[in-house]
């Protein structure tokens, strides 16, 4: 048997990044249990921490890329341990040290270089507006929407995008876009432990959103939504951001939301990991759904906190996962139990992931991923 | 007239008629003779269920009851209440049988559990119609109570039972009430500091005026009962009177350290101490075991141990105080005693004896005689003459002297000292010294007459008529014995004493060249060293046995052939050979050992026909010695033994003439001087008690005895023994001094080997500096005698000893502690005050460590030492990992090894997650062991824990600077003895037993007794405190209600048939059996009898019997329950 000695040091490089609470852990196994992984193969986030309990090697094994940051077992944990914030303190150690998956090269590499992590060019990234006639955000605009990267560069993304501003023109919102010099919310580079990296791009949005006088933003993502909401506490803490799935909602419920074109589908609603568990927002798309006439909602059986991840949140996007480790494939076919013939969804990640899943099950006859504003958009008179 | 008898049956819910068919039971019942009412109900402990018994007595005017549902333990104290209040007599009208624990819980069958309520139920029936009345007696109760162990248990229901205004006994074996918990330094999980809440518990019980505190007591034993015990206490001899102030001077000049109990021995006290400086009562203590074996063994009963520590302490004045209590002429002792003290000395176990003779003759050579104070002396009337200046006689002189008499020793010789002056040579004894002595002698007063011999001239008798009251005779022993062989009376041949006495005079006696010494004892070799001196060229001593049997002392013959002398062996004179009237040679005889004789040592026998001879000049014999008593010649009364020496009492040293005492080698025949000063001060205290007409044998003191001494620890370092220094051979050609003594530096260090025997060395120093006149070292164990009414046992636990759990190194590696150890090194009042240091390997504390391992379960959850969990050790470990943490600073790493974690406690499991917080480190996994084999460089110097982490499966080692072991709470050593004293059971984990474990957890076998702490079992502190409460709630139930009512259910003994032969009380586990001398038979006890019918049982002629459970009823039983197999089911 090998035989090991404790490294402290280890421990204690790993808690001042952001995982101190990783001391308190009683070793239950609670997260090994909630984890969504174990739906696909072994993994133990237990483990994980109980090695870096004792700064021993292989914490920073392949599994460390595992973690998809889905909060499921943080919600649930009995000792409050963070561990996302565990994972991501020791990711950035191993950041440090230059050893991560040759597949978040890529993103990271984009991120630092281009303000993305999709390798667009910054001039386009306001590119899918075209057309749409929005305004640039300026004095006496109410709304800036901040625009997801994904949602920037990704063409099934960007028609989301696009469903979302005539949503939005049809309740009469007063908003405006952003400029090239906007850069990504950072979220998934945070996650994947670039902490410099992230701290980079958030000051940096935080001065232009400054120099632009920006007070309200209003974002598509809910990875947005956490990253300005509770990372950017640590550079400015003044933003006020709301998701448009709440906003949008409250226009309903206020009248200026019309939804009068019936569309006699039955539809069921995935709840994003960073909307539902992360930010705790569960029934306004629902409310939305079932105010268009015609629209069946129906439950998957594990819906809001219990929702299953798509896999593609904590840099779960780039990673190369086997075929058959997919969860997004795994939620597909929970959506098909349902009946459903439309899964919808209300996070660019899921909407990729989804698209992915429903093409490579052969399920693309039977069913299709409507992101909330495409659902809305068709359900608004022209 | 006929029985009415009513069956009530019980269904229990379902737990009895889930299995019994009890309405079967209930017809059957029915047809049973004598029954007149058949009842079952659902629950018959139920108000409803008793009032069906209540009401039906009277209606159906019902003579009997039974009742058939659970056991008796649970509601025949029920059933009887209502039995009572339907008008009937509860013992003689009720019956009660167990159909739920008998029948429906031990079968899966029906039929069987029916058949089985019905045997029992007929049974109960034909036994109750047999029943007698009974009524239950009540006692008084002795309000006052009794607590032993003065822990935070016993504490706390002390001040419990004097709150509620009854007078409480404290008893505590320690010098200190307090407890383990005031050797902690906090207490987890609130960090409050143990003392803070401690102390304040110890003034409480030491002020409240209705507690009497006996510490440094033990409860030696307890008779009586419930309500009435007496209960004889020791109070151990503290030698320090409650005048104490604790001001603590007296421990800074004890020159006796012991290691401190109180600090677990990682420091060390004195031999006066105090427990810590917050004990209560503040009176100091002595530890005090039996006198030394070297206080024993001498003669003179000197001091040794008391004069040694004081040496050790460089107190050379004070030491030769001490032994000049004893022994006036210490500096000649110092040389000439044969130290038997050294013989037993202790310390030849551990390597060599200590060299005391050298210590007292370092002690003496080291002060300014001419200026050594004089004790103030009050000065008598009377005066003692003393006949012979040698040690019996100054020895008398000077006890006499410092008594006040007027002495005058009459000395024949122009020189005093007797035999120590001219017997022994000046090389061994220089007349300085002896001189110096007699010379302090002279300044307390004592006349000695040079040239004055009693005799013809001047008589005994003359003495009386002079004035003189009283007279001591201590001429010794000086005349040399005959050779008795042919040609003795040749010119040449010279007694030994003769020829000393001339040499040490300053004559040179006439020697030939060739010199033969005869004899084997020390004046053989003292003459033959000096004939060397004298210039003889050949000195040979010539000895009938061998070297193993001489007298002599052993330096003494190595001395002898350093310088020269001969030693010839088994070989005796025969005749001394003579030319022209002078000496010319020896014709011997060569000898064998044969038998032994009376002193034991082998008889040598002449071998025939060796004879051969030897040249000599001179011959001089020195075969022995024996007293002159030819002065004595015509004095009336007095009485000489057939071998020429006076007869005297052997305790009073009086002789047969009224006023006279002898002691001293006139006395006993040749012996030795520390004999004879021994016998002068006991002649000096007969004279004493004589001149003021006392019986002389009373109120003598008594010489010390005992073998309760301190245990020799085998880890003291070896160390030699310290040795004199010596004039080398070459240089020893005159009379000057041999041995040169110790030097000075070796003199204290010799002195620190003593290993303290008696603990107390009794040297004095602290009476000398106690302001408050409070240490008695006189004093001696009190019995006392206490009447209470209940008692609380709360003796706590004992820590289990890790030492045979090799694995972990403990008593190998000085950094591997125990918790106990651990606490007093964190706590402010421990050796280190309150630093945690680690040891090397002289014990002696160094630094910081930077590592520390704790060690949980060792010795509990383990079946090879303590199948149990103790308890509090996961929470000490953590207190321990904070404390650890908070004064060593972050970077300090702390880890535990634990099993599981015990966290259960409130506020306990926040505690645990603040400690994770505070980031030391929880390993689980029980440390397998503890090891300091480096298998790389990082664990060098280390202590190496291997332990398997069990949530990762992997191997660790850890490597740490020091180690915790987290030893099991364990039963008390004296457990079993506690126990027998206040008749407590014992459980399986050896502590003791509460009645129930959960309703009755404070009370005991023996009614009135009661446990609380950790006695019970392992606990922590709030849940001692809880215990303590609830048992001074249960003893004050029976102060406050002041009576006791007893079981009227117990054994008589009927004093018609009783024959008187006492079997029963051999029997009887409860003493409830007296013995009536005057009627010749037994009686019982009732308020002690307990019923259990041992003395029933075995009683030869029947006359025993238990009410309730006679042969009638119990008969009558046995023929209901046998009646099915007699007539088959159908009964």
């Amino acid at each position: 048997m090998e035989i090991l000695a404790p490294f402290p040091e280890v421990t204690e490089a790993i808690a001042q990044v952001a995982g101190q609470t990783l001391r308190i852990c009683i070793q239950c196994g609670t997260c090994t249990g909630l984890c969504p992984w174990n739906l696909v193969k072994r993994f133990s986030p237990r483990e994980m921490i109980r090695l870096a309990q004792l700064g021993l090697e292989g914490f920073e094994s392949e599994a460390l890329w595992n973690c998809v940051t889905c909060n499921t077992c943080v919600q649930k944990c009995p000792r409050g341990v963070e561990i996302i914030d565990v994972v991501r303190s020791m990711r950035a150690i191993m950041n440090e040290t230059g050893t991560i998956p040759a597949s978040l090269k890529g993103p990271l590499g984009s991120l630092a270089s281009r303000g993305n992590p999709w390798g667009g060019d910054r001039s386009e990234r306001i590119k899918w507006s075209e057309g749409l006639e929005v305004p640039t955000y300026g004095p006496g605009t109410e709304y800036l929407l901040f625009t997801c990267c994904t949602q920037a560069y990704d063409p099934r993304n960007q028609k989301a995008a696009r469903a979302l501003v005539k949503v939005l023109k049809a309740c009469g919102v007063n908003f405006g876009l952003g400029w090239d010099r906007e850069s990504c919310c950072g979220d998934a580079c945070r996650k994947l432990g670039g902490e410099e990296l992230f701290l980079r791009l958030a000051q940096a949005n935080v001065a232009l959103f400054e120099e632009k006088e920006v007070r309200r933003i209003l974002v598509a993502s809910p990875h947005c939504l956490n990253a300005f909401r509770k990372d950017y506490k640590e550079v400015d803490g003044r933003l006020e951001v709301v998701h448009h799935s709440v906003l949008l909602a409250n226009l309903l419920r206020q009248g200026r939301l019309e939804l009068k074109k019936a569309l006699h589908l039955k539809v069921t609603y995935h709840d994003p990991c960073y909307l539902g568990r992360h930010n705790g927002i569960y029934e306004p798309p629902r409310e939305l759904i079932r105010a268009i006439p015609g629209v069946q909602l129906v439950e998957m059986k594990r819906n809001r906190d219990e929702s299953l991840c798509c896999g593609g949140g904590g840099g779960g996007i780039w990673m190369e996962v086997p075929s058959g480790e997919r969860f997004s494939k795994l939620r597909v076919a929970q959506a098909e139990e349902t009946g459903a013939e439309v899964i919808v969804a209300a996070c660019p990640y899921c909407v990729s992931m989804f698209e992915d899943a429903i093409k490579t099950t052969g399920r693309s006859e039977s069913m299709r991923v409507m992101e909330l504003s495409e659902l809305l958009s068709e359900a608004i008179e022209d | 007239m006929g029985e009415r008898i009513g069956v009530y049956i019980c269904h229990c819910g379902t737990n009895i008629a889930g299995k019994v068919r009890v309405s079967e039971v209930r017809d059957y019942v029915a047809t049973l003779k004598d029954v007149v009412v058949a009842r079952d109900y659902l629950f018959m402990c139920s108000d409803p269920g008793q009032e069906l018994i209540e009401k039906d007595i009277p209606e159906h005017r019902l003579t009997r009851v039974v009742v058939a549902s659970c056991s008796p333990r649970m509601h025949e104290i029920t059933f009887r209440g209502a039995v009572k209040r339907g008008g009937l007599n509860p013992f003689r009208s009720f019956h009660m049988v167990c159909i739920r624990e008998h029948c429906s819980w031990v079968t899966q069958d029906e039929d069987e559990a029916t058949a089985k309520a019905k045997d029992l139920i007929r049974a109960a029936v034909n036994r109750v119609r047999f029943h007698k009345p009974l009524e239950t007696v009540e006692y008084p109760v002795n309000p006052n109570v009794l607590i032993v162990g003065g822990g935070i248990a016993g504490m706390q229901a002390a001040l419990d039972v004097a709150k509620a205004g009854y007078k409480a006994y404290l008893v505590e074996r320690q010098p200190t009430i307090g407890g383990h918990m005031l050797q902690f330094d906090k207490t987890f999980p609130t960090l409050d500091c143990a003392s803070c809440i401690g102390t304040p518990k110890m003034v409480s019980v030491a002020q409240s005026p209705n507690i009497e505190l006996l510490t440094y007591s033990e409860v030696e034993e307890v008779s009586g009962f419930i309500g009435n015990y007496r209960v004889r206490v020791r109070k151990k001899a503290r030698y320090v009177k409650p005048e104490c102030t604790g001001c603590g001077e007296c421990s800074n000049v004890c020159p006796i350290a012991r290691p401190n109990e109180w600090d677990e021995r990682l420091g060390q006290r004195k031999a006066i101490y105090r427990s810590f400086p917050q004990a209560v009562p503040v009176t100091f203590v002595i530890e005090k075991k039996d006198r030394g074996p070297c206080v024993q063994a001498c003669p003179a009963g000197t001091n040794v141990q008391g004069y040694v520590a004081l040496i050790g302490q460089g107190k050379n004045q004070e030491a030769l105080r001490l032994i000049m209590e004893k022994l006036p002429l210490p500096g000649t002792l110092g040389r000439i005693c044969p130290a038997p003290c050294e013989k037993v000395c202790r310390r030849g176990d551990l390597d060599e004896p200590l060299a005391i003779r050298e210590l007292k003759r370092y002690a003496a050579d080291q002060v300014d005689w001419e200026n050594l104070p004089v004790p103030a002396i009050e000065p008598k009337k009377q005066r003692v003459a003393i006949v012979g200046s040698g040690p019996a006689g100054l020895s008398a002189a000077y006890f006499l002297a410092l008594e006040g008499y007027r002495v005058t020793i009459f000395e024949a010789l122009p020189v005093a000292g007797g035999m120590l002056r001219v017997g022994i040579p000046d090389y061994r004894l220089p007349p300085e010294v002896l001189e110096r002595e007699i010379g302090y002698l002279r300044r307390l007063g004592v006349e000695i007459k040079l040239d004055s011999p009693i005799g013809a001239g001047h008589t005994l008798d003359d003495l009386f008529e002079e004035g003189y009251q009283a007279v001591y005779l201590a001429t010794g022993a000086h005349r040399s014995a005959k050779l008795g062989i042919p040609g003795e009376e040749t010119t040449g041949v010279i007694p030994a004493t003769s020829f000393l006495k001339e040499v040490n005079l300053g004559s040179r006696p006439q020697i030939g060249p060739e010199v033969v010494v005869i004899g084997g004892g020390n004046v053989a070799v003292d003459a033959a060293r000096s004939a060397m001196r004298l210039g003889a060229s050949s000195v040979s001593i010539l000895y009938r046995r061998t070297r193993a049997e001489m007298p002599a002392y052993p330096e003494e013959i190595e001395a002898a052939i350093e310088e020269g002398v001969r030693l010839e062996f088994l070989v005796a004179p025969v005749e001394v050979i003579a030319q022209d009237g002078k000496v010319k040679g020896l014709r011997c005889v060569r000898m064998e050992l044969g038998e032994p004789d009376a002193t034991g040592r082998r008889r040598p026998v002449p071998i025939p026909g060796s004879e051969f001879q030897v040249k000599a000049d001179t011959v001089i014999s020195a075969i022995g010695q024996v007293p002159d008593t030819r002065f004595l010649e015509g004095i009336k009364g007095l009485q000489v033994s057939g071998r020429g020496t006076v007869v005297v009492d052997p305790v009073t040293y009086e002789t047969t003439k009224k006023g006279v005492f002898a002691g001293g080698d006139l006395v006993t025949g040749p012996a030795t001087a520390v004999e004879a000063v021994a016998a002068g001060r006991e002649a000096a205290i007969s004279i004493h008690r004589y001149l003021r007409g006392l019986d002389l044998r009373e109120g003598r003191p008594s010489k010390p005895s005992g073998q309760n001494w301190s245990e020799v620890s085998p880890e003291i370092p070896r160390r030699p023994r310290a040795k004199a220094i010596t004039l080398p051979p070459d240089k020893r050609k005159d009379f000057s001094e041999v041995n040169l003594g110790l030097p000075r530096e070796d003199a204290s260090a010799e002195a620190q080997r003593c290993v303290s025997c008696g603990v107390c060395s009794e040297c004095m120093e602290c009476v000398s500096v106690c302001k408050a006149k409070a240490i008695d070292h006189k004093m001696e164990d009190e019995v006392v005698e206490l009447e209470v009414g209940s008692i609380i046992v709360a003796t706590g636990y004992d820590l289990m000893d890790p030492t045979p759990m090799t694995q972990f190194g403990y008593g190998k590696y000085p950094n591997v502690f125990t918790s106990l150890e651990f606490e007093r090194l964190n706590n402010a009042t421990g050796p280190t005050g309150g630093k945690i240091l680690m040891r090397d390997q002289n014990g002696a504390f160094t630094r910081p460590p930077e590592s520390v391992a704790i060690l949980h379960c060792i010795g509990s959850r383990d079946v090879n030492y303590h199948e149990y969990c103790s308890r509090v050790c996961c929470m000490y470990a953590l207190k321990f990992a904070h404390l650890i943490k908070d004064k060593l600073g972050h970077e300090t790493q702390v880890y535990n090894f634990y099993i599981d974690l015990r966290c259960f406690g409130k506020g306990y499991e926040e505690f645990l997650k603040r400690v994770q917080d505070e980031g030391v480190m929880m390993i689980r996994g029980k440390a397998a062991r503890v090891t300091d084999e480096a298998l790389d460089d990082s664990e060098k110097g280390k202590l190496i824990v291997v332990a398997e982490d069990t949530l990762l499966g992997k191997l660790l080692r850890v490597p740490v600077d020091m180690v915790i072991l987290c030893a099991a709470m364990e039963k008390r050593k004296d457990a079993e003895q506690v126990a027998r004293t206040f008749g407590i059971s014992i459980g399986r984990d050896g502590f003791f037993l509460e009645e129930h474990p959960k309703l009755e957890p404070v009370s005991t076998a023996t009614s009135g007794v009661f446990i609380a702490g950790a006695c019970q079992g392992p606990k922590d502190i709030p849940d001692t405190v809880a215990q303590a409460k609830a048992a001074a709630s249960e003893a004050l139930a029976l102060s406050s209600y002041g009576r006791v009512s007893v079981s009227p259910t117990i054994a008589e003994i009927d004093p018609y048939i009783c024959v008187g032969c006492q079997v029963c009380r051999g029997l009887c586990a409860y003493s409830a059996i007296e013995f009536d001398e005057t009627r010749n038979v037994s009686v019982v006890n009732e308020a002690v009898c307990k019923g259990c019918g041992s003395c029933a049982a075995h009683c030869p002629s029947g006359a025993a019997k238990v009410k309730h459970f006679t042969d009638k009823q119990l008969f009558a039983e046995i023929d209901g329950l046998l009646e099915r197999l007699r007539f088959g089911e159908a009964a």
